[in-house]
């Protein structure tokens, strides 16, 4: 008898945490519609038919791994789901990172120096180009040698200097590598991303990325950093998002 | 304090547990050499793998099962699930996984070897015990580093996305949790296993003679 009540007690506690999880899961709070910076937005909000959110942060490997395969198909995202879907997209480029890991200096201040970065070259409408370029610079310098790279990697970023993220040379025409420096270490660019960073905590429900496709909602990005398999996960992602607004 | 008793009942302890996994380890060798058991085995392997599999990284693959997406694609998830399942021998996180679902695929086999020969109330404890180290496993897996994890949503919506490195702090401790279970389900099953081969091997000799 003292078993059964047991058994029973095991399988009552183990139901009640499954529906927790899965209540959380269907259930998430709804995010603003209101645009948080028109310099990091794809497509037209007044006439899209479908509303994207994508809640980032630069330094996280699964974020990178989705972003790394929309910049390789940017072209083809435009044509396939701005253009033909009319799909409205907007990266919420946060410093969450920094949330999740106070206590990891190297993690706050890489996570709050790319995010104030990105602000500042979308300030000077420069941000899609500027993304692609430190997407792939962290990938060529980090992410590709194992470093930072999953949730096991041994080893972790170092600090990096803020001009890791701002000394784009003459690789980005009409950006100016000085002025990008001088934004990203001011009080603006970083007010702007912690506020930011506190809407995005508000929504986000169970990590980085956390996608927002219209109703259909998402935390994490299923990835193996092959260009191809992620854009195909990508892919996934929009259509559930195309899908959750027909059903 | 009296250090040498605790010493010994320490060292008593710690000899009791090897001598069991001894056993234990002998029982999973005979059950192993009998058809029906390994493929008890096996499935339970490949059923718990591909669970582990499908939750690695959050409920992402879940939540697409559930979207409006067409039949097609979805079964394209199921399918890029088991391909993943191949994934997991390539990196530390992986190797965890596995080690997962084979103690977990143990202890279902020793648990239907233990039903099967009427020691149900060993196959009860075991599968209470064992069932806690699987949901444990469970809820623990995720990406520690981007705060993806089982746990994450239940933490976040008590308090806020600060609560992530909770999440992931208690995750780490399950895990442990987790193993500790399932090894010590393995020895407890896996002894009682022994026994009853034992009895039953002893029974046919007995049987054989008096034939």
């Amino acid at each position: 008898m003292q078993r059964a009540i047991r058994v029973v007690a095991i399988l009552l506690a183990v139901g009640f945490l499954f529906a927790l999880i899965m209540y959380n899961t269907m259930n998430p709070p709804k995010p603003e519609t209101l645009v948080w910076n028109q310099g990091m937005t794809l497509g037209n909000a007044e006439e899209a038919e479908h509303f994207f959110y994508d809640y980032t942060d630069i330094m996280c490997p699964y974020c990178d791994k989705f972003a790394l395969a929309m910049d390789e198909h940017l072209e083809d995202f435009k044509k396939e789901y701005v253009e033909n879907k009319k799909v409205f997209y907007e990266l919420r480029l946060t410093a969450l990172l920094a949330g999740f890991h106070p206590g990891e200096a190297a993690v706050v201040e890489n996570s709050t120096n790319s995010a104030s970065a990105g602000y500042c070259a979308a300030e000077q409408g420069k941000f899609w180009e500027w993304y692609g370029w430190i997407l792939k610079k962290l990938n060529n310098d980090y992410f590709s040698k194992g470093i930072g790279d999953s949730a096991t990697a041994t080893e972790h970023i170092p600090q990096l200097d803020v001009k890791y993220f701002t000394e784009v040379g003459d690789k980005i025409e009409g950006l100016d590598g000085e002025k990008l420096l001088s934004c990203t270490e001011s009080d603006e660019a970083r007010a702007a991303i912690g506020k930011n960073t506190d809407r995005a905590a508000k929504i986000v429900q169970g990590g980085l990325p956390y996608y927002v496709f219209n109703t259909y909602v998402s935390p994490g990005f299923d990835g193996n950093w092959e260009v191809e398999h992620d854009w195909k996960s990508a892919k996934m992602l929009f259509d559930a998002g195309i899908a959750s607004k027909k059903k | 304090m009296d250090f040498r008793k605790i010493g010994k009942k320490v060292y008593n302890f710690t000899t009791t547990v090897a001598d069991r996994a001894k056993f234990a380890f002998v029982s999973i060798g005979y059950l192993f050499r009998k058809p029906r058991y390994l493929v008890v085995f096996i499935l339970s392997l490949f059923v718990s793998l591909y669970l582990l599999s499908f939750f690695k990284d959050g409920t992402g693959n879940w939540l697409l099962l559930c979207s409006g997406l067409p039949l097609g694609a979805k079964i394209e998830v199921l399918g890029r699930v088991a391909l993943k399942i191949l994934e997991n021998f390539a990196d530390f996180y992986g190797i965890l996984i596995i080690l997962m679902s084979v103690l977990q695929a143990l202890t279902i086999m020793l648990l239907v070897f233990t039903w099967r020969n009427r020691e149900k109330d060993s196959a009860i404890d075991g599968a209470s015990t064992g069932g806690i180290g699987a949901i444990f496993g469970f809820v623990a897996l995720g990406c520690p580093t981007c705060g993806i994890s089982i746990l994450a949503p239940v933490f976040t919506a008590i308090a806020g996305a600060g609560a992530i490195a909770v999440a992931e702090s208690v995750s780490r401790v399950l895990i442990i949790l987790a193993f500790v279970l399932l090894i010590y389900t393995v020895i407890k099953l896996g002894y009682v296993s022994f026994v009853t081969i034992g009895a039953k091997k002893y029974k046919e000799k007995k049987h054989a003679k008096s034939n």
